[in-house]
């Protein structure tokens, strides 16, 4: 034990005591806020679905009519709608997205709506065109600003703005796993879904296919980007979670170790002290 | 009188999973009423009341954009909003409503902010007229 006096030793248990609070605190915080975040994730799935897969229906069904949303375009300039944390201290929530989505932009002419302070800084300090820096809070979101993003992606993407558009969120598997991912929004594609000739075509559209189509549409996005967002949200509180119950473990070992070395200092201390008083008398 | 299966989603859930025997809803062009045995279709919503018949009850509900989806007889409605008329919160619905017209009497309002105004004066009017009917 040369070398570390006992104060030294008890000052650093001092200090992980503070630490393992703070983990503490915050992996409570967390897993208060994933309750209510899977419970709204829960409740989103089945509209998702649903509009996903009537979606695909229409698509799979519709020989008769062309819309620029499902036309393939030959240029690369992408739209990505990004969701990622307000803050960090959640593991590899942040970066696993954030690199995932990048990875992709390269080779395209891409640009960014970011969602979440992380994503702004990180596309922002990596120079990519942002198409707005106002919904820095992933967390405050609300179903209304969804349509507003999904409106204002589709009118650009008819006027030729882009020729895609792509979300990257993170999947919700279970409350240990989530899964980076990215899905393309338009153009809508019929080899996408692969079960062509499976929906008969006798579906009547009111007032007509073309009108129906378009309406639909923005209300999909919108409905997509919001699910994205439910699950990116619960996935958040998820990893932060997980990465804080490890950290608060972590300073519990460590807390472990400083006192048996503490102790083993005391008693050293102790021994010598004796072995002086013998010596001496 | 026969029924069919409706389903009713919004992103902050499901609403309604079960028979009904007819439902009203306003599509962009026009009410459209749907009974057992309609013929596959779909149809964007528009801004409204709802009307759904089940089990010899009506009951009404304010629903807000969004479609209506028939494939094979069961009828699915995804709408934005959906709330049942005894959920309404008529407070909010007035206060959104003298916001909305405070904006309109205004001269220097934005075209923007006057479009806005327009549909939220809508929907607060929706929600009214929706609760009275309890």
């Amino acid at each position: 034990m040369a070398g570390v006096s006992t104060k030294e030793i008890k000052n650093r248990i001092r200090s992980m005591e503070s630490t393992k609070q703070i983990t503490k605190a915050m992996e409570m915080v967390a897993a208060s806020k994933l309750r209510r975040a899977q419970t709204q994730v829960l409740n989103s799935r089945p509209y998702f679905e649903i509009l996903y897969s009537t979606i695909n229906d229409i698509v799979d069904s519709n020989r008769d009519f062309s819309s620029p949303y499902l036309t393939q375009r030959s240029g690369n300039r992408a739209a990505y709608v990004v969701v990622a944390g307000d803050r960090g201290l959640a593991g590899g929530y942040n970066s696993n997205i954030l690199k995932l989505c990048y990875g992709e932009m390269a080779g395209k002419e891409a640009s960014v709506l970011p969602i979440g302070k992380k994503a702004v800084e990180f596309f922002r300090s990596r120079k990519i065109p942002l198409l707005s820096e106002s919904y820095t809070e992933a967390e405050e979101l609300s179903v209304g600003d969804c349509f507003t993003i999904a409106k204002q992606l589709c009118k650009a993407y008819r006027s030729g703005e882009f020729d895609e558009i792509y979300v990257g969120y993170t999947n919700f598997v279970s409350v240990l796993s989530q899964t980076p991912a990215t899905l393309r929004l338009l153009p809508l594609l019929r080899e996408q879904t692969g079960r062509e000739g499976t929906v008969q075509s006798d579906i009547v559209y009111e007032p007509d296919s073309v009108e129906v189509f378009d309406a639909i549409i923005p209300e999909y996005l919108g409905g997509i980007i919001y699910g994205a967002l439910c699950e990116s949200r619960a996935a958040e509180q998820a990893a932060r979670r997980t990465a804080m119950d490890s950290a608060t473990q972590n300073a519990e070992d460590m807390i472990a170790d400083l006192s048996l070395k503490f102790n083993r200092a005391r008693q050293a201390a102790i021994t010598q002290e004796i072995t002086e008083i013998v010596a001496g008398s | 009188m026969n029924s069919f299966s409706l389903k009713i989603v919004t992103p902050d859930g499901l609403q309604f999973d079960g028979q009904a025997e007819e439902l009203v809803v306003r599509t962009t062009s026009g009410d459209m009423g749907i009974l057992a045995g309609h013929i596959s279709c779909v149809a964007p919503l528009g801004m409204g009341q709802a009307t759904i018949i089940t089990e010899g009850k009506r009951r009404y509900a304010a629903c807000i954009g969004g479609m209506l989806s028939v494939v094979n007889g069961d009828v699915t409605l995804v709408p934005t909003t959906f709330e049942w008329s005894d959920n309404i919160d008529v407070e909010r619905a007035e206060a959104s409503e003298k916001r909305a017209k405070t904006v309109l009497s205004d001269k220097s309002a934005s075209d923007t902010d006057i479009r806005m105004a327009e549909a939220r004066l809508k929907r607060a009017l929706i929600r009214k007229n929706v609760a009275s009917h309890k």
